[in-house]
């Protein structure tokens, strides 16, 4: 550790305007309602047919979506839990949502081993990954031939396109779907809400059962204060 | 029962002591607002150590698996993500309460004669704590954690001579390592909290020595009934007690409002960035520390010259430390005292906030600026009242306190 480091370490406080800068494209909203059940099921289903192959969520576990999701067991075993474990035997209920692939050779094809997902939502925001899917767009140049205007050069394919099509810059410098694909633009929109919904539930399961509880650590609160007022002016009733 | 309690009182002085501290402590009978803080700040104390306790059950202090363990209470153990939340939320609510707190003690002058090492315990206190918080803060092992701390500890460097083998001393290693993370669980969870349980504990006794001060600043055991007691006292039990009771439920509305609905409190309490695992090869674009650092951090930064601005920053905590020898005035009470007093403090105030605001944005010329006007109120503070207070004129200070309904 010598001096030139510190100051390289402090460079970076000084000089974090300029990279804060450099990612100034604009979120688009996004509507999250972890209470709509089918949209967080239909988010899971999204997940676990096109992500999971290489995005693991290794914090959370498949069993939790049998009480937060209401997605029954079996289901939950045939239709989400897609891998095995090393003897060959299904993926157990109770196990974290990890994947196969071979941090080597992904990274190898790839150029970077892609991020666990669990925590995505709360460290990027909703917005940022609704923004990112549907920030695709044709560009040759680049190995996987789409670019994302959110995240330039990001080594991640366009792993949805067969749903949304494939949008390309026309002569006027404006976006244009190039090729269909098999969901009209607003059914993709809709799809990935859901994705976005079930990531966000991901992020904080708790946030299923916080805000009401929450109301009720109100509710209480809010009558105890009230009768340890009353209690403080019946004592204080006699001093002046 | 009373013969229990007699069997109890010849083998220790429970009775004397409920006595001495509560039914027969008189305190002023014209606390205001801000003479809540001090049973709050107990109060968060203690339930820090308790929700301490519960996670340090499921948390694991190894640099390979902590980011998960935090997860796993998050998502595994039962209520972990409340216990994980009113710690979190308690850790800033701490500040909030220990700065007004202070703030209480510089407008009533609770720090000047007798309560001189009342003030100092107390700054004490406040040290301990921030080394206690920003040692936690590395426990979660987000990016935020470790580039917060890396940026932090290197800041020991500056210092001549030994400022890098302090630097590796205190790290235990050459970067924020595995080892580093292990030693703060260590001062996190034992050190620390039993050197400020001992200071705390110190502050009360200097507080019940001397009794509390009160928004007139006056001294109530001047003034006494023929039985002893203060006129203008009351007992703490059951008086204020029951005042406490309620203003800790109010406070717990409050605390628990923003445990259930805003953890995060936008980014303020728990920081984006922490939640993605602490990675050495990958700095994030804004290391910012956590807001009840910022001020401080306000302060490093408004100084071009690095050494210089680690100085200034000791300094600025240092200096309140010698409150009681730089603010000269006879009489306690900002009600008592002169417009300068109250413009300066007021103004000292501000700096502050502001210093608070800028230490969270990225520098640019205009906060850069503006940082270094405020850091200039805020030593300005010290020295124009050290000038000013010998002298100050002062309205009359009551002979009794008052009640202001």
């Amino acid at each position: 550790m010598n001096k030139a480091y510190i100051f390289f370490l402090l460079g970076f406080i000084f000089s974090s305007s300029v990279f804060a800068a450099s990612s100034s494209v604009e979120l688009k909203p996004v509507f999250i309602d972890l209470g709509n059940k089918a949209s967080l099921q239909r988010g899971a289903q999204i997940f676990f047919n096109n992500c999971s192959g290489c995005h693991t969520l290794q914090y959370h576990r498949y069993s939790k979506f049998v009480d937060d999701l209401s997605i029954s067991e079996a289901m939950v075993k045939s239709n989400l839990i897609l891998t095995t474990q090393k003897g060959g035997e299904p993926t157990k209920l109770g196990s974290t949502i990890t994947n196969s692939i071979n941090h080597d050779s992904i990274k190898e094809a790839f150029g970077v081993v892609p991020p666990d997902l669990t925590l995505t939502a709360r460290s990027r925001g909703p917005e940022w990954i609704y923004t990112f899917l549907t920030s695709f767009y044709e560009d040759n140049s680049r190995p996987m031939g789409v670019n994302n205007i959110l995240y330039p050069n990001v080594n991640m394919p366009h792993v949805l396109w067969y749903k949304e099509g494939l949008k390309t810059y026309d002569e006027n410098n404006q976006l244009i779907l190039k090729v269909n694909g098999q969901l009209s633009q607003k059914e993709y929109e809709q799809e990935i809400t859901d994705l976005v919904n079930f990531l966000t539930y991901v992020s904080e399961p708790a946030q299923l059962e916080r805000y009401s509880i929450g109301l009720w650590v109100m509710i209480f609160l809010v009558f105890f204060a009230f009768i340890t007022y009353l209690l403080k002016i019946e004592y204080w009733r006699d001093i002046k | 029962m009373s013969k229990f309690v007699t069997w109890i009182d010849q083998r220790l002085p429970v009775s004397k002591f409920v006595r001495n501290h509560l039914s027969e402590y008189y305190a002023p009978k014209n606390f205001n607002f801000f003479y809540f803080f001090g049973s709050l700040a107990l109060f968060v104390f203690i339930l820090q150590i308790i929700t301490g306790i519960f996670l340090t059950i499921n948390y694991k202090p190894d640099a390979a698996s902590a980011f998960a363990s935090v997860e796993y209470i998050m998502r595994d153990v039962e209520w972990g993500w409340l216990i994980r939340y009113m710690h979190s939320t308690g850790a800033s609510f701490f500040f909030i309460i220990i700065y007004l707190h202070m703030l209480r003690a510089l407008m009533y002058g609770s720090y000047k004669k007798p309560r001189e090492l009342l003030w100092l315990f107390g700054m004490f206190i406040f040290v301990l704590l921030m080394a206690e918080a920003f040692m936690g803060y590395l426990l979660p092992w987000g990016q935020m954690s470790y580039w917060g701390a890396q940026v932090i500890i290197s800041l020991f460097g500056a210092i001549p001579f030994i400022g890098e083998s302090l630097a590796l001393w205190i790290r235990g290693d050459y970067v924020i390592s595995d080892a580093t993370l292990n030693r703060f669980f260590a001062f996190h969870v034992i050190a620390l909290p039993l050197l400020l349980f001992a200071v705390i504990y110190l502050h009360i006794a200097a507080l019940h020595t001397v009794g509390s001060n009160n928004p007139d600043g006056v001294e109530i055991k001047a003034n006494k009934n023929p039985d002893g007691t203060p006129v203008d006292g009351i007992p703490f039990h059951p008086y204020y007690t029951v005042k406490d009771i309620f203003g800790l439920a109010v406070f717990l509305t409050i605390f628990m409002f923003v445990v259930f609905f805003m953890p995060e409190f936008g980014g303020f309490f728990l920081e984006k960035d922490n939640f993605v695992p602490a990675d050495p090869l990958k700095t994030p674009e804004h290391i910012v520390p956590v807001w009840y650092f910022t001020p401080f951090y306000a302060i490093l930064r408004a100084i071009p010259d690095k050494l210089g601005g680690v100085i200034a920053m000791g300094l600025a905590i240092f200096v309140l430390f010698l409150m009681p020898w730089i603010d000269r005035c006879k009489v306690k009470s900002i009600r008592y005292r002169s417009s300068t007093y109250k413009i300066l403090l007021a103004s000292f105030v501000i700096s502050f906030i502001g210093l608070g605001y800028i230490g969270m944005q990225a520098p640019t010329p205009i906060l850069t600026a503006l940082g270094r006007a405020f850091t200039l109120i805020y030593f300005a503070f010290f020295v124009v009242l050290y000038f000013t207070s010998k002298n100050e004129k002062t309205k009359p200070v009551p002979e009794r306190v008052t009640m202001h309904e």
